[in-house]
């Protein structure tokens, strides 16, 4: 799955094989789940870089950056790549989704998922998103950001419309839940230094 | 709306340590039908301090760490699950893991056998509390 998904990344191998490879993921995860007995069935995110930066795949004015290429535009390089180690997170095993446009959607964030999912259980199932603030507080890097729009909440207000977008049309597509992921709210509030810059 | 305190390492002391209390001004005034919030690390606290402002929604309880090797014991979910139970009908729970196995693709924290063995405590849970709240 990972050789695939490096694949597709670098457009080595299609959307078609990278997709057949992943299907075929989602078939044995979803197969685990409905053996465990869950009541709500996802699709284990195998198309997904990560919980959030899979958007660089749908959005447009984004950019997939590993945190190594991030590093020449962080303000403090240093501080950011100490911040990394006493996290316990190597340079190389996280990819930001980059803002370096307007934002807007490309194709849906999830929609197809949940198409599929449907062909493959009866059972509930849920569809998770980023939500707008681990998406506006990852995406904005200044040095690249600031050429498509102000500020982060200027930003904010493209992102908080794509998500509703998407909102809806999982709704209308019948998908039972919709789960925002927003774990960077407890940085916030929890971390001595919630000011600085993270990996999320 | 889920929140966690992070994901990415199995080192649990690099994560972040603290409840929720701080960020429930913020959850109450958030239009959602479900908290989905991590609760089978110690880290996250004490149940109380969401089941006292926030049982007016649904709670998807997290029951199992995703990152770590043991699998949490039947009888510790269905406790933990009862310790909401005390602020929550039957009817408003969900067991749920604490967060995903694999949130990033380079950086799993856990293996296909052990996510399997925690999804089955999980549903074994729900069977023992079915039986006795309905």
């Amino acid at each position: 799955m990972l050789k695939a998904l490096r694949g597709y990344q670098k457009k080595t191998i299609s959307r078609k094989a990278f997709n057949a490879v992943a299907e075929e993921e989602i078939r044995c995860t979803v197969i685990l789940q409905e053996l465990a007995g869950l009541d709500v069935v996802v699709d284990g995110e195998h198309r997904r870089e990560s919980f959030y930066a899979f958007i660089t795949d749908k959005v447009a004015g984004t950019q997939l950056m590993s945190l190594a290429e991030m590093l020449d535009f962080v303000e403090d390089k240093s501080e950011f790549e100490e911040m990394l180690r006493t996290m316990d997170m190597p340079a190389s095993a996280v990819k930001n989704p980059t803002c370096i446009g307007r934002l807007s959607r490309r194709e849906p964030l999830a929609l197809e998922d949940l198409y599929f999912l449907r062909t493959l259980t009866n059972k509930p199932v849920k569809i998770t998103l980023p939500g707008p603030y681990l998406l506006t507080r990852s995406m904005w890097v200044g040095a690249l950001t600031r050429t498509a729009y102000r500020d982060p909440r200027e930003m904010a207000d493209d992102i908080v419309r794509i998500l509703r977008e998407e909102l809806i049309d999982l709704r209308d597509a019948g998908c039972d839940f919709v789960q925002f992921d927003e774990p960077v709210l407890t940085e916030v509030v929890l971390s001595e230094e919630c000011g600085r810059r993270t990996f999320m | 709306v889920h929140v966690c305190r992070g994901n990415w390492s199995k080192q649990e002391e690099v994560l972040l340590t603290g409840d929720y209390a701080r960020l429930l001004p913020a959850l109450e005034r958030m239009q959602v039908d479900q908290f989905v919030l991590e609760y089978a690390t110690p880290r996250a606290g004490d149940i109380e301090v969401v089941g006292q402002a926030l049982s007016d929604r649904e709670l998807g309880l997290g029951v199992v760490n995703p990152r770590t090797d043991t699998v949490e014991p039947v009888a510790a979910i269905v406790a933990k699950a009862e310790q909401a139970l005390a602020f929550y009908r039957p009817d408003q729970l969900f067991l749920n893991t604490d967060c995903g196995f694999g949130c990033f693709a380079s950086r799993s924290v856990n293996v296909e056998k052990i996510a399997f063995r925690k999804l089955c405590a999980i549903v074994e849970a729900a069977q023992v509390l079915r039986a006795k709240y309905g």
